[in-house]
């Protein structure tokens, strides 16, 4: 076997692939197997609470133990993300600190939430009030922690906008910065029960998610595109021919 | 050539800002879609919660601002005509006017709070410290571009007047954004 030449893509392609798996694997997994999102009303009683579990108990058991298996994958991908911040002009601090603040991500971002709505689906009988309280901790874990992608985005906009080597357009900065602002929109749903600002509500829930979805989709292009251009070397990124 | 004059397109500052304006302008009517629509289901309790905002601050608010977005166009037109030092002031009055803003506004969220109307008080509230809040945001990363402004002016090695007018469109995005909520929030009953 002949070794794969030292600037092979062969890598980079690996990392890209993970990140689209993944998030489709994730939209399947919380939309469609456990069906937490959209997340349902923070204003539940007791007893509807344990229904809503009932609802979902095998969804949230099967949909849940394969989130904790593929939960690792954030690591390849935020190595991705971070790879773009290297190949940059910028201090190397930018991609350390969002490797960083990206290693927290999946424990507001899934795993806490996986584990209490585990918890809370294993056992069905249990008091409807600990129902209540184990089904507040999971979407407040999951809704309402977005301190982390607030900060992953703001060093991600920094770096962007300091880089001389072209490696994403300026427009993606200032995308972040969008994406960073609406993270701070979900701050009121700690304190709204209901309404546009509570954790399902317009505000805080789907207008963050429209803006989300764009984002991931326009980085997604934008790391695919920065790899096709990638020469390996540490100047400014060639542009693709027409 | 088919004998027409060449007509040069141009936007001031950085194409990418202008981006973020058209963004941040498709979020904010996603957020003032939502408060136009809750405003219709509840007109009268609406109505009776605006009763608490005083129109003349909010005026005065909206005059800081857009006497802040005067001195920033006289900035880059400044900077345009290479009167850097004048360029610079202008800058530093923007700063000012966006602090007459910002004191302003503190100044109002504290009576308002102190009256009780709180971000929990009720529906119109919410959407009150919800609005002005995240636009308080804005103006504060206002700043920040306001800052990258002065620093590159200050130094004959680095202004860019691409950066100056990039920085002063995310002024004027600022304003723009503060004069359609206060028609929505002080003005429309």
């Amino acid at each position: 076997m002949s070794a794969a030449p030292p600037d092979s893509k062969r890598e980079l392609w690996i990392g890209w692939w993970t990140l689209v798996v993944f998030y489709n694997l994730y939209g399947l997994l919380f939309f469609v197997i456990t069906r937490t999102q959209p997340p349902p009303e923070p204003s539940l009683d007791p007893s509807e609470v344990v229904q809503w579990f009932h609802d979902r108990h095998y969804g949230l058991l099967y949909g849940y133990a394969i989130v904790s298996i593929v939960g690792g994958a954030t690591a390849i991908m935020n190595a991705t993300l971070a790879y773009s911040m290297r190949r940059m002009s910028v201090s190397r601090a930018f991609a350390y600190s969002y490797l960083v603040i990206y290693a927290l991500a999946t424990l507001p971002g899934m795993l806490i939430m996986g584990v209490a709505c585990t918890v809370g689906a294993m056992r069905p009988d249990r008091d409807p009030a600990l129902m209540s309280w184990i089904y507040d901790f999971a979407f407040l874990s999951f809704e309402g922690t977005m301190g982390v992608f607030l900060i992953g985005s703001l060093v991600w906009m920094v770096a962007v906008l300091l880089d001389e080597n072209g490696v994403f357009p300026k427009w993606f900065g200032y995308l972040n910065l969008c994406n960073a602002l609406t993270e701070v929109v979900v701050a009121p749903a700690w304190i709204f029960k209901s309404g546009p600002f509570a954790w399902n509500g317009a505000i805080a829930w789907w207008i963050n998610m429209g803006v989300f979805v764009t984002y991931t989709v326009v980085f997604l292009t934008l790391l695919r595109r920065m790899i096709l251009r990638e020469d390996f070397g540490t100047g400014p990124l060639p542009e693709l021919a027409p | 050539m088919n004998g027409r004059p060449e007509v040069v397109r141009f936007v001031p500052g950085q194409p990418d800002m202008w981006a973020f304006v058209l963004f941040e302008g498709f979020v904010f009517t996603a957020y003032f879609g939502v408060y136009v629509f809750s405003r219709a289901r509840s007109p009268d309790l609406f109505l009776e919660s605006q009763a608490h905002l005083d129109l003349r601050i909010g005026f005065f608010n909206t005059l800081a601002l857009l006497a802040s977005s005067w001195s920033v166009a006289r900035c880059v037109q400044a900077a345009r005509e290479g009167s850097y030092r004048a360029a610079t002031t202008n800058a530093f009055l923007t700063m000012l006017f966006g602090f007459v803003f910002l004191v302003s506004k503190l100044r109002e969220w504290v009576v308002e709070i102190e009256q009780g109307f709180t971000f929990t008080a009720d529906e119109f509230s919410s959407f009150y410290y919800f609005l002005t809040g995240i636009h308080f945001l804005h103006l504060l990363i206002g700043f920040v571009a306001l800052a990258v402004a002065v620093y590159q002016l200050r130094s004959p090695a680095r202004r860019s007047q691409e950066i100056v007018e990039t920085c002063a469109t995310y002024w004027h995005t600022i304003d723009f954004l503060w004069v359609l909520i206060f028609a929505l929030l002080y003005v429309m009953r």
